[in-house]
This record gives structure tokens, sequence and C-alpha cells, in this order.
């Protein structure tokens, strides 16, 4: 940077209300504030709901399931023994055998598809910090309900549920024979994630069993791990371990491309908000253009003072650039600000049935934060170099001529 | 010799009619000189000037300043315009958000001298030309002869060879413009400043060491 360029910036930081704060300024500040707001709140918002998607997928789901080949149901031996095997690993958090069944849920005439779930050791059970009303331990004949399941059923906390289990292994010629029984609601959870909220019925084992009319079994082993990254690699050596009579999910298969889908839908929204930057861009073209033909004459005394057009050119890109990355960063905090109300709003609720959490909630990230800083002043400052092409084509003569005139 | 400007001729195109506002006009400037210029309003006077100040580029005629012969689209024309060359304009050319010091400081910074030496050398020539109150001064908060004073300081900022003035005092009211023909007469005669000043001040052209006056075209020499 040369002394010149260095002495005018100097003097644009220590006189910024006489410098910087221009009236042909406005238009062009708010329009970066705004649009760098909302790309800024867009990303955080999206990167809110990624985080929590993702948070409530690993929290919801077994990072690892471990369950028979040929979908038979593993004994209560198997479990046992597979279960002392998993917790050797350091890499293992809980390990705990479950049963599970799809069913029907039925309050008088109102009928839903539900899932019963039920743990061998309850205490490590996911659904525990989710229960909003009742209490995390049941007892035979007692249920918990998802939130969204009770209201669509039209039930509360303490009234009775009859769980309905079609017996689809034996079809008779007089149709398909189920078992049911009435349970009290016990408990309500709320976990965020729709589909367990809205789907999801948890029993006791005793209870699940006789609903099935089973002796004994487990559908599956649930693994919490760690690192729940680490999930692809130890499923391969869990089932190297047991033995391919058993098979393993790790949870990537069934929820990574869902959370492969949010970042690529985060990424576009980021780059259709970029346009809103883009556009904000025409306007600071405009400003500089009228800030050029404002100050001709300041530009041609430079000239005839001896100095080089490039030089009065980052003079004005230093300028424009110093106010508009003052902008940039007012409308970061704009767009904090922007998401923080979003997040605390209670007029509207993310539709679960579509987004599968309900909630929206915003993640602020320092890599986010960087990421538009740095795009919206590349946008910009792109757009505050095009115009500046012209005090290269402005003559000295022709505006002293013009100010005689 | 500072500067010699031989066989200059311009021509403007102005709708269908060409105008020859210079046709063969010869001037040389030597050190301590103090050239008038005057001639009928829109004879020529300034574009000679500014050819002479390699702000513009004649049609033909060649122009020598300080031994090397130079054009306004030469590399060389802006550090020769910072270096060797002063300019002060009828309107003062002076930039609104610089004080007084810093508007003189600014051949000085461009030419790459460190901020407080090019300040230090400002004040000295504000004092000189008796602005020593008005230093921190803005130019919409000086008085029409002070921001020419101003103006001029700037254009002596850098010792230059000569200064060129275009109707220096033509803005200004008598008392002004006597104050501001006061103090060139003053520098020229104290610094052995050389000044080419175009003016239509007959009665202030007279007090000049040469004055030539244009008439069409030419440039008549009517005192030596």
């Amino acid at each position: 940077m040369e002394i010149l360029e260095r002495f005018f910036l100097k003097r644009y930081i220590k006189y910024p209300k006489r410098n910087l704060f221009r009236f042909s300024f406005i238009a062009m500040v708010l329009g970066i504030i705004l649009s760098v707001g909302i790309l800024s709140a867009g990303l955080h918002l999206f990167q809110g709901y990624e985080s929590t998607l993702k948070k409530l997928l690993l929290e919801s789901f077994a990072h690892v399931g471990i369950s028979s080949s040929d979908g038979s149901l593993m004994s209560n031996e198997e479990t046992e023994n597979a279960c002392k095997t998993l917790t050797e690993h350091n890499e293992v958090l809980s390990c705990v055998p479950v049963l599970q069944f799809a069913l029907m849920a039925q309050n008088k005439d109102k009928v839903r598809a539900a899932s019963l779930k039920c743990y061998k050791t309850e205490e490590t059970a996911p659904y525990h910090p989710y229960i909003v009303s009742g209490r995390p331990k049941i007892a035979s004949g007692e249920v918990i309900v998802g939130h969204y399941l009770l209201a669509e059923l039209g039930l509360a906390l303490g009234d009775t549920i009859n769980l309905n289990y079609p017996r689809l292994d034996n079809i008779t010629p007089l149709g398909i024979p189920s078992t049911q029984y009435d349970y009290i609601i016990a408990g309500v959870f709320r976990s965020g994630y729709y589909e367990n909220d809205r789907n999801l019925v948890i029993s006791t084992v005793e209870d699940a069993r006789t609903l099935m009319m089973i002796p004994e079994g487990f559908s599956r082993i649930e693994i919490l791990l760690k690192d729940a990254d680490e999930a692809p690699v130890l499923a391969r050596s869990f089932i190297e371990e047991l033995g391919y009579e058993y098979m393993a999910m790790p949870w990537n298969i069934y929820a990574e491309s869902l959370l492969r889908l949010v970042t690529i839908e985060k990424w576009l929204i980021f780059i259709v908000f970029s346009f809103l930057v883009l556009i904000a861009g025409i306007n600071v073209i405009s400003t500089v253009s009228t800030t050029i033909i404002d100050r001709q004459s300041e530009i041609a005394v430079l000239k005839t003072l001896g100095a080089a057009s490039h030089t009065i050119r980052r003079l004005f890109a230093i300028r424009v650039g110093l106010v508009a990355i003052i902008s940039v960063l007012i409308g970061q905090i704009f767009g904090i600000l922007l998401s923080w109300l979003v997040e605390k709003q209670t007029f509207y609720r993310l539709k679960g049935d579509v987004y599968f959490i309900d909630t929206l909630g915003a993640n602020i990230t320092i890599p986010n934060i960087l990421i538009v800083f740095l795009v919206a002043s590349l946008l910009i400052f792109i757009c505050i170099m095009i115009p500046l092409k012209q005090i290269e084509r402005l003559q000295v003569i022709e505006i002293i001529r013009k100010k005689y005139a | 010799m500072i500067l010699k400007a031989s066989h200059l001729s311009k021509t403007y195109i102005d709708s269908d009619q060409r105008i020859e506002v210079l046709k063969d006009a010869s001037l040389e400037v030597n050190a301590g000189e103090l050239i008038c210029i005057t001639g009928k309003s829109g004879c020529g006077k300034s574009t000679m000037l500014h050819i002479m100040g390699l702000l513009d580029t004649p049609d033909s005629g060649d122009l020598i300043i300080c031994d090397k012969s130079i054009q306004s689209n030469s590399p060389q024309a802006s550090s020769i315009r910072n270096q060797e060359l002063g300019f002060v304009f009828q309107f003062h050319y002076l930039i609104d958000d610089l004080s007084a010091t810093e508007n003189v400081a600014l051949p000085l910074l461009i030419s790459g001298i460190n901020e407080s030496s090019a300040k230090l050398r400002a004040k000295e020539l504000l004092v000189l030309l008796g602005l020593e109150q008005r230093l921190n001064r803005y130019p919409n908060q000086l008085s029409g002869g002070e921001q020419q004073r101003v103006s001029l300081a700037r254009a002596l900022a850098n010792k230059p060879k000569l200064v060129l003035a275009d109707e220096p005092t033509g803005n200004l009211d008598p008392l002004h413009s006597n104050e501001v023909w006061e103090m060139i007469r003053k520098l020229n005669h104290d610094l052995n400043q050389a000044f080419v000043i175009v003016t239509h001040d007959i009665e202030a052209s007279r007090k000049a060491t040469n004055s030539y006056e244009l008439t069409d075209g030419r440039l008549i020499q009517l005192k030596a």
C-alpha cells in the first residue's frame, strides 16, 4: 500500500463520520445489511436444522443395530452373549436388546398405525430425557406414548390405549387374527423427531411378548457408540466377531442420505440467498458510479498532482470497501438476531411430517460466519471494482473545462 | 531553461465548426520568470497552459520540460506533473474532506514522502503564505482568498521548477485578488519561483517580467 493510500485509510478510520457516513451510501448500506442478514440467517437456520436433525437421529436410532440375518427373533441367550462380547469394546457406550414390531393403536373409532418398542434394560433407553409428562419407568399394563400419537388419538396421560397386534404370520380362512389389550398411559415423550413422536409406543418386554404371543426373544440389539461417525467401520468388525448369522446396520445406512440431502439443501439455499447480495451489489455499482461523478473534481485534482489512476482507484475502493465491510459485519449481526428471533417465535412451527422435526433452531458456527463474510465481501468487492474502471477513462481536462463552463 | 513550447497547434471541432485555438505558439520559460499570458475569453489561453502542464496534447509542436521532450500521454507525465510542475486553477480544487495542511501535503504524499514530513512541509508553506491560523481548517471554513492561497501552497509543496496558474484570481473579489497577486509576486521575488499565469487582468499582467497576448491562436510578446 502506497503512502497516499495509507494516509487516506488512516483518515477514514479516524474520522468515519466525515468520510464514510455519507447520505449517498445509505441505499448501498441498507441493501448490504439486509441481504447479508438474510443470507446469514438462512445459513444459521439451515445449519440448525441439519445439526438438530442429526442429533435427533443419532439419539432416536441406535448407532449400530444387530439382528439375525434371516430376520428371526434373537433368543435371550444369544442377545446376552452378543452384548457381553460387544461391551468389551471401548468404543461401545451401551448395548441393549430391544423388541419392536408394528401394530395398531386405537381409541374408540380412532385408529393409527404405530410401532411398539421395548427395551430389556430401561436405564439405557434413549426416550428417558424426552419424557414431558408422567414417568419414565413403567410397570406391566402401562405404556409411554409419543406426543403426536397421543394427540391424534385424542388421549391424555392416565387414559387407556388399546393396542392391536395383527398376527400376519397366522392368516386363517376367517381372516387375520389379532391380539389386543388395553394399557394405561403412564408417560408421554416428545423427542422432537416427528416419526418417533407420531409412531412410538413403549411398553415392558413382558407386555410386548404377551401381545405378540411369544415366549422369549428380541428383534435386535441396539448399540450406542462413543463416536457415532465410527459406526460403519465398527459395524463390520462386530459382525466379523459375532459371525455372519447376524447382520449389522450402522445408522448412516438409513439416515445418511437424508442428512446429505439436508446439507445439499442448505448450500442450495445459501447460493440462492447469495443472489440477494448480488442484487445489493447492483446498488453498490450505482453508488460507486454516483460517487465517481460527484467526486470528479477530486479525481481531477489528484491526477493533476501526479497520482496514478490505479492509486485513485484504490483510494475509492478503500473508502467504499470500508463502508461495505462494516455493512457486511452489521448484516451478520442482523442475521444472528434474525435467526434468534425465528428460533424464539412461537407462531410458526415446522410441519413435522414434512421436515422430520417441528422446531426451528439456529446453529451459529464460526466457519459459517466466515463463509458468509468471505462470499459477501467477494461479491461486493467485484461490484466495487467494476465501476472504478471509469476513473481510468476520466479526462482531467474535460472535468476542468466543465467546471469553468 | 525550465520549459520550452515550440510551434504548438491545437484545433477543436465543435459541431461542424473547426476552431483553431493555437497556431504555431511558442514560449520559453526560465528560472525566476513571472510570465503572464493574456487574451480574450475563449482565445485558447487555458488550452496553452494545459498543454504546458501535460494535461492536454497539442495537435503538433514540441514540448520540452527540464530538457526532456514530453507529451501528456507519456508514462513520465504524472511524475513530472508531481515533481516539476505546480498547478493553480480558477477554482481552488481543494479536497473538501481534507484540512488545509492535508490538502497541501497531498503532492508530497503522492511523491512518497512520509506523512509527518509532508505535513511539516505543508505547515511551513501555509505559514509562509500567512495561513498559520488556518492550518486545520477545512476548505469550506476558509474565505475565497484563503482557499486560493492554500491552493498556491499546494502548488509549491514539491518545490516545483514552474507553477502554472490558470486565472488564479478569476473567482475572487478585488481585495482577495490583490492579496493573491501580491503573494505570487512575493514568491517569485523571494524564492525565485517561476510562474506562468494565464489571466485576463491586463493591469496585473503589467507587473510580470514577461507578458504575452494570445490573439487568433498566436502568442505575441508584449513585454520582455
